[in-house]
Formats: structure tokens, C-alpha cells, sequence
């Protein structure tokens, strides 16, 4: 029976799964997007934006526009290439799961 | 047969991938309007050159309707993050409206501005930016819109003043009203599936 891979567990938490989902379909995404397309809170998921930061796997960027304090983040190519390895890893448990 | 408790937790990682990928995607964009604001921009510019003020009915009709546009669309400002996809559309049209209002400008100054090079310049550039957005988008409705004003503009090279006129404003019909109204109807058909489905 072949090794079954194991799941990255920075990516397999489930806020940080739905916020690189959402960044592998945009350029950047203001936090206050992410927010309102995670419905979480603001403590929560500034918490969680920042272990996806420290892993490499998003990339900040903080600006003023009209004045205006603004948060954008982009999905790294480490956080491109960790989610693609994720969804391989969770298809392959699955396709196991049902095999097994 | 029950599925495992990891089972259904690897299977509701799964779904909230597809799930946040699709909201991801969801866009509130609508350009429908655009397309009618400059057909009427359009329309208001030939009637006011007809009564005779065609210095002015051009040049001031045009930066009005950008203002305009400007306006309006910071007033429908939202939150949508930029795609690759929508930076694509937006420099087609862009690059579309500098270099018409450059060379329009350069040539209304040079006292060289002629109705029939007008109508061949105008057709020439809405046919390239209606191409590029048609190809981008794999729309053929919009690409149709691209052979017409393609058609305008040969046809500005040959007809008659009158001929033109016809052909121009026919085009700015079908290719800026009617289907700026389509564009609307269908945008709002979509954001009413999408909230169908949120």
C-alpha cells in the first residue's frame, strides 16, 4: 500500500484554507474583503493572515489611499505551490479513504 | 455505510475550497452602462455639431462624458480586488480612449479634423478595443460589435457625408445602446443567479 501523504498543517486550518483559496483567484485582496467573504472577525483573521505571512505563504502590503489606511495581501508563489500540494494531498487521502 | 469522522472533514476542506473559489470570483462589476453613457455622449456630439457648432460639440461632449463616466464610476466604487482579467479589460479601453483623444486632439489643432477621417479613426479604434475585449472574454456578441464598427470605418472611407452619418449613427446604435442595455441585462442576471446561489 503506497505512503499516504500527509496534510500541511499551516494550509489545512480551516480559516487560512478558505483565505489562499480565495487569494489564488485575485492579484490582491484588501482585508476587508477577506473579511466580509470569511465572514470572521477582525481579530481572528488578522491572527490568521499572519501565520500564512510568516509561513511565505502571503505577502503584505500596507498603504494610504485618500488618507485612507489600507491592507492588501497576495498569495506568494510558496502559498500558490503549498495549496496546489494541499488539494493533491487531500485528493489523494480521499480517493484512499473511499479505496480503503 | 457511514463515512468516517476524518473522511467528512477531508471532504468539508474540499468543499471550502470550491466554495471560496467561486466567491472569489463573484464579481459586482457592471460596464453595460459605459457603453450606453457614450452612445448617448455620441449621439448628443453629432446633434449638437449638426447646429452647427462642430468646434466645440466634439471636443467638449467627449471630456464631459469622461468626467462624467469618472464620476460615476467612483460613486460605484467597491471592494471587488483586481484580477489579472479585469486589469486586462481596463488597459484595452484605456489605451482605446488616450490615443483617440490624442489623435483627434492633434488633429482638430492642426485645422486637418475631416468628418469622414473622423468616422474612419472612431470605427478603426472601437472595432480594435471591442476585438481585443471580445477575444479576451470569448464573447461573440461583442466581437459582432467589432466587425460593425470595423464596417463604419471602411465604409467612412468610401460613402458620401450623408452615407456616413447613416452608417455611423446606425453603428453607435447597435454597438453602444442596444448593446449596452444587453450588457446590463445580463450582468444583472448574473448577480441575481449569484445571489440565488450565495
Amino acid at each position: 500500500m503506497p505512503d499516504l501523504p500527509e496534510l500541511n498543517p499551516v494550509v489545512h486550518g480551516k480559516l487560512r484554507l478558505a483565505l489562499l483559496s480565495l487569494l489564488s483567484t485575485v492579484e490582491e485582496a484588501e482585508f476587508t474583503w477577506l473579511r466580509s467573504k470569511t465572514g470572521s472577525t477582525d481579530g481572528n483573521l488578522g491572527a490568521q493572515l499572519l501565520k500564512l505571512e510568516e509561513a511565505g505563504y502571503v505577502a503584505v502590503e500596507k498603504k494610504f489611499v485618500q488618507r485612507k489606511p489600507q491592507t492588501l495581501y497576495r498569495m506568494t508563489e510558496a502559498g500558490r505551490g503549498a495549496l496546489t500540494e494541499y488539494v493533491q494531498a487531500l485528493k489523494q487521502l480521499l480517493g484512499g479513504a473511499m479505496t480503503g | 455505510m457511514h463515512a468516517n469522522p476524518e473522511e467528512l472533514e477531508l471532504k468539508d476542506r474540499l468543499n471550502l475550497i470550491e466554495s471560496m473559489i467561486a466567491e472569489g470570483r463573484r464579481k459586482t462589476e457592471s460596464w453595460g452602462w459605459t457603453f450606453v453613457l457614450w452612445g448617448v455622449a455620441y449621439y448628443v456630439a453629432i446633434a449638437w455639431a449638426s447646429l452647427g457648432h462642430s468646434n466645440l460639440a466634439w471636443p467638449v461632449t467627449m471630456i464631459a462624458a469622461s468626467i462624467l463616466m469618472g464620476i460615476l464610476i467612483s460613486l460605484r466604487a467597491h471592494k471587488d480586488p483586481e484580477t489579472t482579467l479585469g486589469r486586462a479589460m481596463a488597459a484595452i479601453w484605456i489605451a482605446m480612449g488616450v490615443s483617440l483623444f490624442t489623435i483627434l486632439f492633434a488633429l482638430s489643432l492642426s485645422g486637418r479634423f475631416e468628418f469622414h477621417v473622423f468616422v474612419a479613426i472612431v470605427g478603426a479604434f472601437l472595432g480594435c478595443a471591442n476585438a481585443g475585449s471580445s477575444i479576451i472574454l470569448k464573447w461573440k456578441m461583442q466581437f459582432a460589435c467589432a466587425v460593425v464598427w470595423w464596417a463604419c470605418a471602411v465604409a467612412a472611407c468610401f460613402g458620401s457625408e450623408n452615407q456616413v452619418t447613416g452608417v455611423f449613427l446606425v453603428a453607435i446604435f447597435f454597438c453602444q445602446i442596444v448593446f449596452g442595455i444587453y450588457g446590463m441585462m445580463r450582468e444583472a442576471r448574473k448577480q441575481r443567479q449569484d445571489a440565488a446561489h450565495a
